[in-house]
């Protein structure tokens, strides 16, 4: 019997080809920014809610029943995705939802042990949810145009209102832990995979409000974003969040206690720099960079771990992640203490050899340039002796050899501060490659020369057998 | 018979040499020149030989070309009041002739890589100009006995006389240390011949072999070199060489180089700090400001048992 093949049927698409690569954004130029949401409007009645008066109209001691009702009212939620359905409400929703924004924010005395659950259930049932699948399969985080969350003009308010809300004079995390608590953080973290970089913009401003006041959710949250790394490294290499995320982390790495304790240590090693291994790594290098060179800066004698790590993981068919590679490692030494430098200078540059003859030619420049850079022109300085045999061979040979012009320009420079830096090494290195290549060049005639033989002979073999030369 | 044939070159070379010597009193101006004064001073002079010293090891060019452009370079300023401005070009001219008299067995790269490299303001027509009109200037004499010329001679019949394998000289080493001097003006002023057999003697020196030694008495006796001339220059070359392998580097004083990178590269070099995060740092192990101020005006009962 034949075998199903079932192949998804694929049009090529029609693309440009730039370089003999064809360009997806070429491709999905014509996009146009979607919606999506999973809010969907259940089949029973329409939602109704009676209009309440606003809260600067009623007396001060009405006002704490006033915003409980309010809030109560705001747990309904709506269909954003049938844009025609419930205008009036919705509007009447959004007003509401203002209406607690401001108040919250100038307010005092307003906060009563009652409003703590209705405050958190009312953003619960607003925000939390299944977000909703993606478009399409193959959403390019670093191509395509991210889905929006249909029901943001409610959605944005209900943030706006739970961070001035958790910065208020008033919160008392003592009272709010009983309803902010694992459960609750669990759910916030889920939403950091949206598409809405809006949506991701305040989970980020609201979750760093809550580590900063719950020190009792600090380590569970911890947790929490290791294991989210964790399996976004090994298992899926899908989460829209990792940036916000690692910026959060930047605030908290920046306020350790020295010494460090081992647990934020192993994160280092175990977590942060295999995240350097991801595909999509040019969405939160910045980010993830700006961790790494803060741990650095809290405790130097992780240097050697760091960029062992990194040398491990070094980009080994993509140039873009090269380069991004190579410009975190220039902002660690740009920090780093000589003594850690001289114990990672020589597979340091055995690597960056490599680079500045890659034939990628912004491979090339971007390693070049750290000849630019005056703190690590000091420390090559007073290591030249062992850094100037690492790098020699290839910078005369590419200096030689290389098409581009501008990387060949590039290698002056480098090497004449070589020269000006040791001299004797230099020149000792010159001849000894000098003499190195007229070796070669001479095993390589004596072996044309053995073929060229090798022909003659067989030829007169040939002959010979033929009977055309007498043998 | 070989050892007589490189004693008749050595003074035949000898008595060529005063031919191609540059004008000692041009060179004495020079040295007596102050910076940023009318004419090119001492300091302006060998910053531009040092360029061409990496230019020439850049290029893969061989000493010969590089003795040769020096050759040329001093002989024209020692008789030409130049401006400094234009030691650049001049410095370059000599260059690229000095490759081409030289036939490098590397290609003799085009002015216009001579310039871009050398990261030079003037144009191509603006070097070949210069070029005739040192190639006039010089009578067009231009296969210079120098330095180099005595030093190979010196080393051939060294290698001619020991039988001793130990003792072989470094022509290598030599001709490295012999570039290094010319970095200084004031070598140019040595006779060819006397710098290079003191260069001979600080490394006959350094390798203590007395076979050596006596051969090089004998070509001082047969060149008739002055005691007091060798030991004047001697002195010289051995500073000049504690200074050449001092493990302390030199910090190039003149103009810094510049470091052109593409579009794409210049927009990614900004730093990560740049993209700093606004969210402000969360100390760890302590309460945050507003939280010790509910502390303290709560009256509830804390939970203090928690982890970090």
């Amino acid at each position: 019997s034949a075998l199903a093949m079932s192949s998804a049927a694929t049009t090529p698409p029609s693309v440009d080809k730039v370089d003999g690569f064809s360009r997806k954004s070429v491709r999905k130029a014509k996009q146009k920014r979607s919606q999506s949401s999973s809010q969907f409007r259940s089949q029973g009645k329409p939602i109704e809610l009676t209009p309440l008066p606003l809260l600067k109209d009623v007396s001060a001691q009405e006002q704490p029943e006033l915003f409980l009702k309010k809030l109560q009212q705001c747990c309904a939620v709506f269909d954003f995705m049938d844009t025609l359905s419930d205008l009036k409400m919705k509007e009447y929703k959004r007003s509401t939802l203002n209406e607690l924004v401001d108040y919250v924010t100038v307010s005092r005395g307003y906060l009563t042990e009652q409003a703590y659950p209705e405050v958190v259930k009312m953003v619960s049932y607003n925000i939390f949810r299944t977000l909703p699948p993606s478009d399409s399969n193959e959403f390019d985080p670093e191509e395509d145009e991210p889905t929006l969350e249909a029901s943001w003009p409610h959605l944005q308010l209900v943030y706006e209102f739970f961070i001035r809300f958790l910065e208020s004079q008033e919160f008392q995390p003592s009272i709010a832990k009983k309803y902010i608590d694992q459960k609750f953080v669990l759910q916030l973290l889920e939403l950091f995979d949206s598409e809405d970089p809006r949506e991701r913009d305040y989970l980020k401003t609201v979750l760093h409000r809550i580590y900063g006041k719950f020190l009792g959710l600090r380590a569970f949250i911890r947790k929490q974003i290791n294991n989210i790394f964790l399996r976004f490294v090994y298992e899926t290499e899908h989460f829209n969040g990792v940036a916000e995320l690692l910026e959060i982390l930047g605030s908290i790495i920046n306020g350790f206690a020295l010494p460090l304790k081992a647990e934020h240590k192993q994160f280092l090693v175990k977590v942060l720099i295999p995240l350097h291994t991801v595909r999509s790594l040019s969405l939160f290098h910045a980010q993830l960079a700006y961790c790494i060179v803060q741990f650095l800066e809290k405790d130097p004698a992780l240097t050697e771990p760091v960029i062992r790590g990194l040398l491990k993981f070094w980009p080994k068919t993509c140039s873009q992640k090269e380069v991004m590679f190579l410009g975190e490692l220039e902002e660690i030494l740009d920090v780093i203490e000589p003594t850690q430098f001289v114990k990672i200078q020589e597979p340091l540059f055995k690597q960056i050899s490599k680079c500045v003859s890659s034939p990628h030619f912004q491979v090339a420049e971007r390693a070049l340039y750290y000849w630019n850079n005056e703190y690590i022109m000091s420390l090559i300085e007073e290591n030249s002796n062992v850094i100037l045999p690492i790098m020699f061979t290839s910078l005369y040979r590419i200096s030689k050899e290389h098409w581009n012009p501008a990387i060949v320009a590039l290698v002056y420079n480098v090497l004449k501060a070589f020269m000006e830096m040791n001299s004797t090494l230099f020149d000792e290195l010159t001849s000894t490659y000098k003499s190195d290549r007229q070796r070669e060049k001479k095993k390589e005639k004596e072996r044309e020369e053995l073929w060229k033989r090798l022909e003659d002979l067989e030829l007169k073999r040939s002959l010979q057998s033929d009977g055309i030369i007498p043998t | 018979m070989e050892a007589i044939k490189l004693m008749k070159e050595l003074k035949s070379n000898l008595d060529q040499e005063v031919h191609y010597l540059p004008k000692e009193t041009g060179l004495s101006l020079i040295e007596s020149t102050q910076e940023n004064g009318n004419g090119v001073s001492a300091k302006c002079r060998d910053a531009r030989v040092e360029d061409l010293w990496s230019l020439t090891s850049f290029f893969g060019y061989s000493t010969q070309t590089f003795v040769l452009a020096v050759n040329l370079l001093d002989r024209f300023i020692a008789m030409m009041k130049v401006q400094p401005r234009y030691l650049a070009c001049i410095s370059i001219g000599c260059l690229h002739i000095a490759a081409r008299v030289t036939k490098e067995e590397c290609k003799v790269s085009s002015s216009h890589e001579l310039i871009r490299i050398s990261q030079c303001k003037f144009t191509v027509s603006d070097l070949s100009r210069m070029e005739k009109i040192i190639l006039e200037k010089l009578n067009f004499q231009l296969k210079a006995v120098t330095a180099l010329t005595f030093l190979h001679l010196y080393h051939a019949i060294a290698l001619s006389h020991t039988s001793n394998r130990k003792d072989v000289l470094n022509l290598d080493k030599l001709e490295a240390q012999l570039k290094a001097c010319l970095c200084r003006i004031v070598f140019s002023k040595a006779k060819p011949s006397v710098l290079a057999l003191s260069l001979l003697m600080l490394e006959i020196e350094a390798l203590q072999s007395v076979d050596l030694l006596e051969i090089a008495q004998r070509i001082q006796t047969h060149l008739k070199i002055s005691k007091a001339d060798l030991v004047h220059w001697r002195g010289l070359v051995g500073q000049c060489m504690r200074e050449y392998s001092s493990p302390e580097c030199a910090k190039p004083d003149h103009k810094k180089l510049v470091w052109i990178v593409s579009r794409r590269t210049a927009q990614n070099l900004h730093s990560i700090y740049r993209s700093i995060p606004d969210l402000p740092t969360i100390p760890e192990d302590t309460w945050d400001e507003s939280e010790s101020q509910a502390l303290i005006s709560t009256e509830n009962h804390l939970d203090f048992s928690f982890s970090l």
